[in-house]
């Protein structure tokens, strides 16, 4: 809804607007709805002023079609795909998150979501030096476990400190402050990070559920709307200035026992891919408490219901192999 | 009696000046051939048809407009219909790659097919992303003056037309009138478009409820969009997923190879007066994009005319 102001195009001026909200005419919607001979009647000024205004506030307000072509172009100067670091899930994940779309790993506490989002953070930004905009919702983000990732890449210390800097960490606890955050993002604040090191590709959200699910439920639609409204943002943030979105879920029984991810059936329609962790609950996995599965769950380039097996310890190895003593933090949300 | 016949051939000589109007005259192709697979016999979509394809997430919804899309775009050589094509993206889910890839897979088919066929291809189709229904309506606006400058635009693809749902039913206040208001504007300007222009649509619907009983077709499936739009729509696609394990086919195969073929459903059921139809088709997905399934037994009982 734009409302109609004084100067927003030439020939729309304060007598004229005054005779469009008599008759009724208050947003550009309106009057371009509306019907424009009557309506110059009715605000006694000439048809072919009143169609000039309409054309320009059209012009204005519309959004253009581009050719197929020009798209596609575009797309293959622009599409990235951002390995997470992790031959596993890359695999699932047909080699690694896309640039451009939104990308959902769901999870119960203790599955590895946050694990996998500082892994990923620390491979973007050390090892394909571009920079992360990690959201934190939760509380979770500890620095200390990205320097041990980055430790285990390089004993450098100015390259870890190097790399630390390309993650930008925001911390918020509800639905308004992300949102504010994610539009503040995505009118400037993406160009501001980037400077000073790479662009930056890649935003996780970590985790969306922590700050939508409590608005949802019971009668009201708010919770609905905004859930939407952060969907939007993210998704357009996306596409428009490419960066890879990751995102992190709940997970849900459903009536037949089955886990699910969380947040309901108008979630289920925003990530382009998504993945369920899960811990592994074989004989096998006692020795290594760090072992987890990642089904892929809803994707458009590979089959789904395919399974990978990986260690959550996979960031943090060396090559000098001490990765065995380090206890893997577990604190995950 | 005469005298309104008069006077409306009267107001049709007057319009006839408009731009619009010759655009109208010239022949916009029909579309009732685009994928008779997905209809009951003779029962495609007619020029001025809706179809509405309405499912839960990860149904298909999306593939098969990609494959409609192709269809529409693609050389009659190669099996298409070539004619343009609007792609309303709502959603911002289009999927450039994976569309280049059905083209691709359809299009090695032909000999001689080359990168410029592609392009040629691409050029037919035409992309708007828009991010909240009011932007939705004008831009509906703004594609009549494309529509009028181009004939050979015979089909609008929208991806959801349910996107901005919830961000509408929280906006307006308390009156349930007031938050439909945006889509019922949207929807009776497409209808006088369709009207206008001759052309045909493709939305694709989320579905909001998980059924509550599987296999039970009550609330889950009904539409929850405003009346306005429920009387354009003249085709319903109900789209599912078969539960893997489910299929005749899967009887002792491989379980990976199983799962390599999820296998959609499609059900069809058209609401225009004139004839009340149902038809079922089922497809899987490869990487060519959407692949039928022979006609089962089932179809032969499910169309009932």
């Amino acid at each position: 809804m734009v409302v109609l102001r004084e100067g927003m195009c030439p020939g729309l001026d304060e007598d004229l607007l005054r005779d469009l909200r008599a008759a009724d005419i208050k947003t550009v919607e309106d009057l371009v709805s509306s019907d424009i001979e009557g309506l110059a009647q009715k605000c006694s000024v000439s048809y072919k002023a009143l169609f000039a205004i309409r054309r320009v506030l059209l012009a204005q307000h519309t959004a253009f079609p581009v050719s197929g072509a020009d798209l596609y172009e575009e797309l293959l100067s622009s599409t990235a795909i951002l390995s997470t670091g992790n031959p596993s899930l890359d695999k699932l994940l047909d080699s690694g998150l896309y640039t451009g779309e939104i990308t959902e790993l769901s999870g119960g506490p203790g599955s590895g979501k946050s694990q996998v989002c500082f892994g990923v953070a620390v491979h973007i930004s050390y090892q394909l030096k571009q920079s992360v905009i990690y959201i934190d919702t939760t509380g979770g983000l500890a620095a200390s476990r990205l320097l041990q990732m980055l430790q285990a890449e390089t004993s450098n210390t100015e390259e870890q400190m190097e790399a630390l800097q390309r993650i930008h960490v925001f911390r918020l606890f509800d639905v308004y402050a992300l949102l504010g955050c994610l539009y503040s993002l995505r009118s400037g604040g993406l160009q501001q990070a980037s400077v000073g090191g790479g662009s930056v590709k890649a935003v996780i959200v970590d985790s969306v559920s922590a700050v939508i699910s409590p608005l949802l439920g019971g009668k009201q639609n708010e919770g609905m709307s905004l859930m939407i409204q952060v969907a939007g943002v993210l998704k357009t943030m996306a596409k428009d200035f490419n960066v890879a979105a990751l995102v992190t879920n709940h997970v849900t029984r459903s009536g037949s026992g089955e886990v699910q991810p969380g947040l309901g059936v108008s979630w289920s329609h925003i990530p382009r891919t998504r993945i369920l962790l899960e811990r592994v609950e074989k004989a096998a996995a006692v020795s290594r408490p760090s072992l987890r599965s990642a089904k892929l769950i809803k994707s458009s380039r590979q089959p789904c219901h395919i399974k990978e097996e990986f260690d959550l310890q996979w960031w943090s190895r060396s090559e000098k192999g001490s990765s065995g003593k380090r206890k893997l933090d577990e604190t995950d949300s | 009696m005469l005298c309104t016949v008069y006077i409306l051939e009267q107001s049709s000589v007057t319009v006839c000046a408009s731009p619009q109007l010759l655009a109208r005259l010239e022949a916009r192709r029909c579309l009732k051939d685009i994928e008779p697979r997905l209809f009951p016999e003779d029962g495609g979509p007619d020029q001025g048809a809706v179809v509405e394809l309405f499912g839960l997430e990860g149904t298909g919804k999306t593939e098969l407009l990609y494959h409609l899309l192709c269809r529409c775009v693609l050389p009659e050589a190669a099996g298409g219909l070539e004619v343009d094509v609007v792609f309303v993206d709502t959603d911002y889910s289009l999927d450039m790659l994976h569309l280049v890839s059905i083209l691709d897979s359809k299009l090695t088919l032909l000999a001689g097919a080359d990168e410029a066929a592609l392009r040629s291809c691409l050029s037919r189709l035409l992309v708007v992303h828009c991010y909240s229904s009011s932007q939705l309506l004008l831009t509906l606006h703004f594609l009549e003056t494309t529509l009028s400058s181009r004939p050979a635009l015979a089909l609008i693809l929208i991806d959801s037309i349910s996107a901005f749902y919830w961000v509408d039913r929280c906006e307006d206040g308390v009156s349930y009138t007031k938050q439909e208001e945006k889509l019922s504007r949207c929807a009776e300007l497409l209808g006088r478009l369709l009207r206008d222009y001759r052309i045909t649509v493709f939305a694709t619907c989320h579905a909001i409820r998980r059924p509550a009983v599987p296999s039970s077709s009550s609330d889950s499936e009904r539409s929850y969009l405003c009346r306005s739009w429920q009387r354009l729509v003249t085709h319903r696609l109900l789209c599912s997923r078969q539960k893997p394990g489910n299929n005749v086919a899967g009887e002792g195969g491989d379980d990976q190879e199983q799962r390599r073929h999820q296998i959609f459903t499609v059900h069809c059921t058209t609401t225009s007066s004139m004839v009340k139809a149902s038809w079922s088709s089922s497809f899987c997905v490869t990487e060519a994009g959407v692949e039928f399934l022979l006609e089962s037994e089932e179809n032969k009982c499910a169309a009932r005319q």
